[in-house]
C-alpha cells in the first residue's frame, strides 16, 4: 500500500488525501476541487507519551 | 554503420557502457567500461567456424526469441565490427572436459578466455545522446491474448518474421502451423493513447508501420485478407497519406474500433475478434488466422541512468526534454549535449536521421568554433561571504558549482555550465551568490517600487521567464482581462525566488504574494522548480509560526500556453487580496 498524507488547499480550503512518502522527490500537486497548486501537506503533530 | 566503423576519425566503442561523465561543454571527461569480447575483434573475420561446435543454444535476442544463437555469436549479420563476441555467462568455459571447442576450431586464434573488462577515460567536447527506446510489452493487456495465443504476435516480431534475414527467411507464416495465414488482423495503439493502461501519448510510428506491413503482405501474397483495427490513422508525413490510400486501394480493410476481446478456437487455432465499428455502430465478430499487435514505443529503461550522468531532464512521458521545443529542439538543457532519435521522443527513421544530422551540425558548430558564448546571467560567488557550506553546489541542477568539501575553499562557478536559473542564489544563506542581472538588490528594488504606494492594493507576482511570464504575455496578446492590482516581477526561474524577497514583500505591506513557475515536467532548468516548491513549503511553515496566514503566500505552475489559466489565477489572487484585512497587514509588518 502506498503511503498517504493529508493535504490542504491554501486557496479554497479543501482537504484531501494523496499518496505521499517523505523519501519521494517533490511532486506537482493540484487541489482536486479548484485545481490550485497551493497545496500544503498537513503535518501530524507527534503524540505525547 | 559500416562507413562509421571504417572512418579514420570515428572511434566506435561497441560492447561498452558509459559509467561516469564529469566536466562541462568543451571539457567533458567520460569514463567508459569496455566489456571483454573474449574475441580479438581486429583478427576475427566472422567466418563462423567457431559456431559449428559450440554446444550452447540460447534464444536470439535480435530475432526476439524466434530463432536461436550460440554462446559465441554475432548479434546480427550487419553488426559492426564484423566480429564475433563470446557471452561468458553462457559459455561452458575453457575447460577441456567441459568445452573449449571454439578455441580449438578458430584457426586464427582470435579467442581469448582471459580477456578482462577495462575502464577508459576519454575527453570530449560535446555529447550526442542517441540511446533509442524500448517497446511496450502487451502482456498486461490480457484481452488481446499475447503469450496466451501463439498466433498473436507483436509488430516487432512480425517485422522479423517477414524479414528476408529473419528466422523464416521472409516467408509469412503463422506460428502454430507454419502455414501462410489467409486472414491477418492488425490492432493499432497497443500501449499508446490510453490513460489507464499503457501510455497516454501517441507513439508516432505505428500507423505507418502497419500500412507499410500491410502493403508488403499485399505485394507478396495478394490473396491474404487484411483488416486493420484502429482509433485514428495518423498519416501526417510527406507521402504518407498516399501510402495509406494505396493500401486501401490494394484491399486492406480499415475498421474504426479496437477489439474488446480475442478468443481462440482450440482446434484450428484461429482467432475471433469482437469489435464495434464506430463508423457503423455495429458490433461484429471477425475470424482471422493471425493477429499483429501494433505496439507502442516507450522510453529506454536506461534513461534514468543517462539522466543522472548528464544531468538531463525528462518530460512527463519519460523521454528526454529538449532545451526549447521550438528554438533548440535537438539541444539538451545541459550545454554541449544533444539528442538524436527516439531518446528524445518516439519518431520514425526519417525524423531520426533529420534530428541526428541537426545534432551533428550543432555539435560541429561548437567544436569548430572552439569557443562558446555564455549568456550574461550566470551566477558569481563572493568569496569573502562564502562560508563553503556547499549548499549551492548541492542544489545546482547543472552541477555547475565546484566545491571542495575537505579543503573548505569557497565555491566556484563553472560559467560554461551555469544556465542562470538562480537556485544557488536563492538558497545561499550568506548572500554569497550574485546572480548577474537578477541580483538581490535589483529584485528587492522592484518589490520596493511596487509596494511604495498603497501596498494593500497590490498583489506581488514572481513569474518565471519561460512559462509563467510567457503565460502572462499570452494572456495579454489574447486580450484576456485580469485585475490591475497584479504586479509581476520576472525571474529566469521560480527557483530564483529567495525567501527574503517574499518576506520583504510582506514586510512592506503586500497582502498576497504569488510564486509561479513552469509545470514540473516543463522546467527549463532541469528540476530547479522542485527547490521552489520546497522553499515555499518552508515559508508556509515559517509564516504560520509567526501567526501569519500561510494562505497569503500562493504557489502556481502556469505554462506559456496557459494564458487563460494565468488570467483565472490572477482573478483568484485579487479575490484573496480582498480578503486580507489592514489589521493583518499591520500585524505582519510588525512580526517581520
Amino acid at each position: 500500500m502506498a503511503e498517504e498524507a493529508n493535504f490542504k488547499c491554501l486557496r479554497c480550503g479543501h482537504q484531501f488525501k494523496a499518496p505521499f512518502s517523505p523519501k519521494d522527490e517533490p511532486q506537482e500537486r493540484a487541489c482536486p476541487e479548484c485545481g490550485s497548486n497551493s497545496v500544503r501537506r498537513i503535518k501530524e503533530k507527534a503524540k505525547k507519551k | 554503420m559500416t562507413d562509421v566503423g571504417r572512418h579514420p576519425r570515428i572511434e566506435l566503442m561497441t560492447l561498452s557502457e558509459v559509467v561516469d561523465v564529469q566536466g562541462y561543454i568543451g571539457n567533458f571527461r567520460v569514463k567508459v567500461l569496455r566489456k571483454a569480447r573474449y574475441v580479438d575483434e581486429k583478427e576475427c573475420t566472422a567466418c563462423g567456424d567457431c559456431l559449428e561446435d559450440c554446444p550452447v543454444t540460447k534464444p536470439n535476442e535480435f530475432d526476439l526469441g524466434l530463432s536461436t544463437r550460440k554462446a559465441i555469436y554475432q548479434p546480427f549479420p550487419q553488426a559492426v565490427p564484423a566480429a564475433f563476441a563470446l557471452n561468458m555467462e553462457e559459455c561452458l568455459g575453457n575447460n577441456p572436459i567441459a568445452c573449449g571447442k571454439c578455441l580449438e576450431k578458430c584457426e586464427k586464434e582470435c579467442i581469448d578466455y582471459d580477456m578482462q573488462d577495462k575502464e577508459v577515460e576519454i575527453k570530449v567536447g560535446t555529447i550526442i545522446v542517441a540511446t533509442g527506446m524500448d517497446v511496450y510489452d502487451p502482456t498486461e493487456l490480457d484481452e488481446f491474448g499475447y503469450t496466451r495465443f501463439e498466433n498473436v504476435v507483436t509488430s516487432l516480431e512480425f517485422e522479423r518474421l517477414i524479414n528476408a534475414g529473419g528466422p523464416t527467411e521472409g516467408h509469412l507464416i503463422r506460428p502454430t502451423d507454419w502455414q501462410l495465414p489467409k486472414r491477418v488482423a492488425f490492432i493499432q495503439c497497443i500501449g499508446s493513447r490510453s490513460e489507464k493502461r499503457g501510455n497516454p501519448y501517441c507513439s508516432n510510428v505505428c500507423c505507418m508501420n502497419t500500412i507499410k506491413d500491410s502493403l508488403l503482405i499485399k505485394n507478396h501474397w495478394p490473396e491474404v485478407e487484411i483488416k486493420v483495427f484502429y482509433m485514428d490513422i495518423r498519416a501526417f508525413g510527406k507521402g504518407f497519406e498516399d501510402l495509406y490510400k494505396r493500401s486501401k486501394a490494394e484491399g486492406v480493410m480499415y475498421i474504426r474500433g479496437i477489439p474488446g476481446d480475442i478468443r481462440e478456437d482450440q482446434e484450428t487455432k484461429n482467432l475471433f475478434l469482437l469489435a464495434e465499428d464506430s463508423n457503423t455502430g455495429k458490433v461484429m465478430e471477425h475470424e482471422v488466422d493471425m493477429v499483429i499487435l501494433s505496439i507502442g514505443l516507450i522510453p529506454s529503461t536506461e534513461n534514468s541512468l543517462i539522466r543522472q550522468l548528464l544531468t538531463l531532464s525528462r518530460t512527463s512521458d519519460g523521454f528526454f526534454m529538449e532545451a526549447h521545443p521550438k528554438l533548440q529542439p535537438v539541444d539538451a538543457p545541459t550545454k554541449g549535449v544533444f539528442f538524436a532519435g527516439c531518446a528524445e521522443s518516439p519518431k520514425d527513421i526519417k525524423d531520426s536521421v533529420t534530428q541526428a544530422s541537426a545534432s551533428a551540425s550543432r555539435a560541429n558548430i561548437l567544436m569548430s568554433a572552439g569557443k562558446f558564448t555564455v549568456e550574461a546571467i550566470t551566477s558569481l560567488i563572493n568569496e569573502e561571504l562564502c562560508k563553503a557550506c556547499g549548499l549551492c553546489a548541492r542544489v545546482c541542477p547543472y552541477h555547475a558549482i565546484e566545491f571542495d568539501k575537505e579543503k573548505k575553499l569557497p565555491a566556484r562557478v563553472i560559467e560554461a555550465s551555469c544556465a542562470g536559473c538562480g537556485t544557488c542564489g536563492a538558497e545561499c544563506a550568506f548572500d554569497a551568490v550574485v546572480m548577474r542581472h537578477f541580483t538581490d538588490q535589483q529584485i528587492l528594488g522592484q518589490v520596493e517600487a511596487i509596494l511604495e504606494e498603497n501596498p494593500q492594493d497590490k498583489v506581488v507576482v514572481f513569474a518565471c521567464n519561460w512559462c509563467s511570464y510567457a503565460g502572462a504575455d499570452y494572456a495579454g496578446v489574447s486580450r484576456l482581462q485580469y485585475p490591475p492590482s497584479i504586479r509581476i516581477i520576472r525571474t529566469m526561474c521560480s527557483g530564483r525566488v529567495d525567501e527574503k524577497f517574499v518576506l520583504h514583500a510582506f514586510k512592506l505591506g503586500a497582502p498576497i504574494v504569488l510564486v509561479s513557475g513552469c509545470h514540473f515536467a516543463d522546467c527549463h532548468y532541469i528540476n530547479a522548480n522542485r527547490w521552489t516548491q520546497k522553499r515555499v513549503e518552508k515559508l508556509w511553515d515559517k509564516l504560520e509560526k509567526k501567526g501569519i496566514r500561510p494562505e497569503r503566500l500562493q504557489l502556481e505552475w502556469i505554462s506559456a500556453a496557459e494564458g487563460l489559466k494565468f488570467a483565472k489565477v490572477m482573478k483568484e489572487m485579487e479575490e484573496l487580496r480582498q480578503g486580507v484585512t489592514l489589521e493583518e497587514i499591520d500585524y505582519t509588518r510588525k512580526e517581520l
